[in-house]
C-alpha cells in the first residue's frame, strides 16, 4: 500500500481492528461450548472453530502492532471495535448455529475481498484465513442445511434469521474515521461493502429458501441501531465477555502459558 | 554498523533449529513436518532470521514452538554476537503436502495419525485400508480431521482437514459454492 497516504494507513488500521475484535469476540464465545455441546463431534468442532478464530484475531492484531496481548485485552471497552452480533453469548445451540452460519458466510466474503489487497500483510493474513474457512462453513451449511429439512429445525431457527440479520449486517460496516471510498481507491479492498453484503444476503438467502423462507433485510444503511458496536458503543454482554477473556491475566499479569 | 552473519553461524543455527521437535510429536522435527521454511541472514544487521509457516493460524503450540526455536538457535550461535529473529510467515501456506515421507511413516506406526495430502490419500495407518470415511473436520487439534476405518472400524486422526489444500488455489466464487457443495456428514 502507498505509505505517501497515511490517513489511507489510518483507516485500514481501524478497519483491521474492528475486524480482529470481531474474531476475538467471536472466538472467546465458541469456546464456552467446549464439553457442553449436543453432540460431542460438535464439541470439537466449535472449540475448533473457536481456535481458528483466535488465531485469526491474533493475525489481525499482528498486523497492528507487537504487543497482540495489549491489543486484544488491555483496551477500554469504549476502544474496542467489535460488531455486537460477535458479542452474543448465544448459550442456546441453535442461537449459536444461525451465529455461526451468518458470520462465517459474512467473513468469507470479506476475507474474499481483503485476499488481494494492496495492503500485502493483510492480503497474505486474508488469504490464509481464507483456507481456513471452507471447513467452517461445510460445518455450518451442512448442520442447517440438515436440520431446517425437520419441522422442529425450522421453527426453532428460522425466527433467528429475523432476529440475528439486522445485527448481522454491522459485519459489513467500518469504524468511524475510515473512509470507504479511500480503501477502495488505494486497493486495500477489491469491492464495496454494500458489494459484499448483496453476497453475503444472497448466499444467506440461498441457504435458507429451500425452507420457503425469506429474512427480512434492513436497507442499506439503515442499520444504524446495530453500528454502534463500530463506534465503540459496546453491548450489555461485553462486560462478561471481556471479563472472562482476561480473568487470569488479571489474577497474574506475568502468566504465561 | 551493518555487520554480515558469518555463514558457519547461519549454517550451524539452521542445523539446530532443524532438530526441534514438535511439542505434539516430540519425536519428528518441525523440519519434517514442513514448519520450518528458511533460515538466513537478515539483510541489516546482525541478524539471523527463522521463517517457520504455522500448520493453522490458531495452532495453540505456536508459542511453544517460537520459545523451542529460540532456544536451539541461541544454543548454535552461543559466543557469536548475532541477535535471533523467529517469525511466523503467511505465505507460503502450510498444507500436509510439506510433510516429509519418513515423517508420514513414523507418524502412522507410531502413532496410528494418518496424513492426507494432494498426492497421496489417506490410508489406514492401522490396517492400511485406503478408502476412509470422513467424518468430522474437527480433530483433537486444529490441523487434524476424524475419519472411519470401515476395515479394521477404528476412528482414524487425519493430519489435514479434508479440503484445506483445495483452498490453497483460486478463492472460490462464493461463500454458496464453499458451503453449499458438501454438506457435513457429522451426523450421519
Amino acid at each position: 500500500m502507498t505509505d505517501s497516504v497515511p490517513e489511507v494507513m489510518e483507516g485500514a488500521r481501524e478497519m483491521v481492528l474492528a475486524l480482529a475484535d470481531d474474531e476475538l469476540c467471536i472466538g472467546q464465545n465458541l469456546a464456552w461450548w467446549i464439553a457442553v455441546g449436543p453432540f460431542l463431534e460438535e464439541d470439537l468442532a466449535l472449540t475448533s472453530i473457536s481456535q481458528d478464530e483466535l488465531g485469526h484475531a491474533r493475525a489481525l492484531y499482528g498486523l497492528l502492532g507487537d504487543d497482540v496481548d495489549a491489543l486484544a485485552y488491555g483496551r477500554q471497552a469504549h476502544e474496542y471495535r467489535s460488531a455486537h452480533l460477535t458479542e452474543l453469548p448465544c448459550r442456546d445451540w441453535g442461537e449459536t448455529l444461525v451465529r455461526h452460519f451468518l458470520y462465517d458466510t459474512a467473513e468469507t466474503v470479506r476475507w474474499a475481498a481483503l485476499a488481494d489487497s494492496s495492503w500485502e500483510a493483510l492480503g497474505a493474513v486474508a488469504r490464509r484465513a481464507l483456507a481456513e474457512e471452507r471447513s467452517h462453513l461445510r460445518h455450518a451449511s451442512g448442520l442447517l442445511s440438515r436440520l431446517l429439512r425437520t419441522e422442529a429445525g425450522r421453527s426453532q431457527l428460522l425466527p433467528l434469521f429475523d432476529q440475528f440479520t439486522p445485527l448481522a449486517c454491522e459485519l459489513f460496516e467500518l469504524p468511524p474515521g475510515c473512509s470507504h471510498e479511500a480503501l477502495l481507491a488505494d486497493g486495500v479492498m477489491d469491492r464495496s461493502l454494500s458489494d459484499q453484503r448483496a453476497e453475503w444476503q444472497s448466499a444467506v438467502d440461498d441457504a435458507v429458501a429451500s425452507a420457503g423462507y425469506q429474512p427480512q433485510w434492513p436497507a442499506d444503511g439503515a442499520t444504524t441501531a446495530s453500528a454502534s458496536g463500530r463506534a465503540g458503543q459496546r453491548s450489555a454482554h461485553f462486560a462478561a465477555l471481556h471479563a472472562e477473556m482476561v480473568e487470569v491475566l488479571s489474577l497474574d499479569p506475568t502468566a504465561r502459558w | 554498523m551493518s555487520r554480515a552473519v558469518p555463514a558457519g553461524v547461519v549454517a550451524a543455527v539452521r542445523r539446530s533449529v532443524s532438530q526441534v521437535c514438535d511439542p505434539e510429536y516430540p519425536e519428528v522435527t518441525i523440519a519434517e513436518l514442513g514448519i520450518l521454511e528458511g533460515v538466513s541472514s537478515s539483510d541489516c544487521g546482525s541478524t539471523v532470521r527463522i521463517e517457520l509457516v504455522p500448520t493453522m493460524l490458531g495452532c495453540p503450540a505456536l508459542d511453544v514452538i517460537a520459545r523451542d526455536v529460540t532456544d536451539a538457535a541461541r544454543r548454535a550461535c552461543a559466543g557469536a554476537d548475532v541477535s535471533i529473529e523467529v517469525t511466523f510467515v503467511d505465505d507460503p501456506v502450510w498444507t500436509p503436502d510439506r510433510i516429509a515421507p519418513s515423517a508420514v511413516g513414523f507418524l502412522a506406526r507410531e502413532y496410528s495419525v494418518a496424513v492426507r495430502s494432494r498426492s497421496a490419500a489417506a490410508s489406514c495407518p492401522i490396517c492400511g485400508n485406503d478408502a476412509l470415511e470422513h467424518r468430522s473436520d474437527f480433530g483433537p487439534t486444529p490441523c487434524r480431521s476424524v475419519e472411519w476405518c470401515p476395515s479394521c472400524r477404528n476412528p482414524i486422526e487425519v493430519v489435514g482437514r479434508v479440503d484445506l489444500p483445495a483452498a490453497m488455489g483460486a478463492a472460490p466464487a462464493s461463500p454458496a459454492a464453499m458451503g453449499a457443495a458438501q454438506a457435513s456428514p457429522a451426523l450421519a
